[in-house]
This record gives structure tokens, sequence and C-alpha cells, in this order.
């Protein structure tokens, strides 16, 4: 059973981390602010998520990974309103943040 | 265990540093925002791994501060375009 | 004695971009991205303090030295950006509105 927990949150926290890194890739490499949006929503959302899940066997009580839940919760709400304000900016904007 | 959480938050924190070049190079103000944004949700992983690695629970409290913060800059830096646009 | 390979090299990175984000953001010659380097930087600090396992000072770094100062002073960039402009002088920020 122990054993069986550890593997899984070894390979959830893995997976994460692959998220994380993925997304960063996608951040330098991709060609315009839209796309690199995209990268980025899903790296604060899905990255940060795993590695979370992976954390929660290791925890001391409940109460701390409750806390941990809500930590992702509030990234999710602000990363998704932030995203958002950044990419309405840049669509009704006049142009200032397409170019440099 | 403790090795595995190390290392992982080794390999985030790198990844952190490669993501600085999007907001070093930009090329527009949103792309560093952005930037930004993914640095603060990295960063509070690594806060979290390295919480658990420790055996400190109170840096769950920092990367709680770290989420708070990407919202507050993200807004500062948005709610430019809303009040310059009457004198635009 | 693997840990403490690891913390190393985590030190060490931790320290060069430390060092290298204070540099470029005394050095930039635009004020929004020195305000952005010194959120960046600010964020950085954070992670320094809960690495010396200091969680307090980490959450006074990240609240008030990133997320305070750097929301204020993204908000007094923006105000002497529109002043020069008002005043008549050329300023990049302006030209593209």
């Amino acid at each position: 059973m122990s054993l069986l927990l550890t593997l899984f949150s070894v390979l959830s926290i893995a997976l994460g981390a692959f998220f994380f890194l993925v997304g960063t890739l996608g951040l330098i490499r991709l060609p315009d602010l839209f796309s690199r949006l995209h990268a980025l929503t899903k790296t604060d959302n899905l990255g940060l998520g795993l590695v979370i899940l992976g954390l929660l066997p290791w925890l001391p009580d409940p109460f701390t990974a409750l806390k941990l839940v809500l930590i992702w919760l509030l990234v999710l709400l602000a990363g998704a309103t932030g995203s958002h304000l950044i990419a309405k900016r840049a669509l009704r904007g006049d142009g200032e943040d397409l170019t440099p | 265990m403790s090795d595995f959480l190390i290392a992982t938050a080794l390999v985030l924190l790198l990844s952190m540093t490669a993501g600085l070049i999007r907001v070093v190079v930009g090329p527009t103000p949103a792309d560093r925002m952005m930037g930004a944004q993914l640095l603060g949700t990295t960063g509070i992983a690594v806060l979290l791994l390295l919480g658990v690695a420790f055996e400190l629970p109170a840096l769950a409290d920092v990367a709680l501060i770290f989420a708070l913060l990407a919202a507050v800059a993200v807004s500062a830096f948005t709610r430019r375009r809303l009040d310059r646009e009457p004198d635009a | 004695m693997t840990a403490d390979v690891l913390m190393l090299l985590f030190d060490l990175v931790l320290l060069a971009t430390l060092l290298g984000l204070a540099v470029a953001a005394l050095t930039s010659p635009d004020v929004r991205r020195a305000v952005m380097f010194f959120i960046a930087f600010g964020l950085w600090l954070a992670l320094v303090w809960a690495r010396l396992r200091a969680p307090d000072v980490a959450l006074a770094e990240a609240a008030i030295g990133a997320g305070l100062g750097g929301a204020l002073m993204l908000a007094a960039a923006r105000r002497a950006a529109r002043r020069s402009a008002v005043d008549g002088q050329a300023d990049p920020d302006e030209e593209g509105s």
C-alpha cells in the first residue's frame, strides 16, 4: 500500500514537473502572444494541480492538505482571470501589445 | 522521498530561470506579464515541494502569498489600459 | 549525501539568478522593465528566504517587497510616463497609442 502510494506520488509530481517544463518551453518558443498565452494556462492549471496531488499523501494533517487544494483553486481562478484580462487587453487595445 | 522532492524543486527552479528569458526579451509588455505569471506559478510549486521536503508547513502560507501577488500584479498591469482610454 | 549535492546546486542556481536580476533591475534603461525585474527579484528573494527555512521573512518579502512595492511602482511608472508625455518630451512608451 505504502509503496503504491509512493509510486503514485512520484509519478504525479514528475508529470507535473513535465507540464511545467513544457509550458516554459512553449512560452519561450511559440511565435505570438495568444499561442504563448495558451501554453501558459495549461501549465498553471495542470502542472500545479498534479504537483499538489502528488504532495497530498506526505502532508502531516488533513488541514494542510485542504490548504494546498485551496491554493490550487485560487491559482486556477487568478490564472484564468489574469489570462482573460491580458487577452482582452491585447485584442481590444490599439495594437500596442502586438508590436514591440 | 526528500531527495526526489529536492531534485524536482531544482528542475523547476531551472525552468523558472529559463522562463526569465521571456521576461527579459519581451517583446511586448503583455509577454513580460505572462512571464511573471509563469514565474509565480512555478515558484508556488517550488515552495510547496520545499515545504514538504524540509517539513516546514508554514511555507504553504508563502505559496499562498505568491498566488495573491500574481493576481495583484496582473490587475495592476492591465488597469493601465482602462484609465488611459479617455485621453488616448 | 545526494541531498547535500542537490542543495548545493539549488543554492548556486538561486544565487546566480538573484545577482543577475539585481544587476538587470539596476541597469535597465526602461522604467517599466526595471519594475518587472524588481518584481521577479522580490520573488526570487522570497525563494531564498524559504530555502533558508525562514518562512516568516519570506512571507514579508513576498507580500511587501514584491507584491505591494511592485504594484505601487507599476502605478508610479505609469504616472511618470504620462507626465513626461504631457510635458511634450519624447517617450518611447507612448508612441504606440
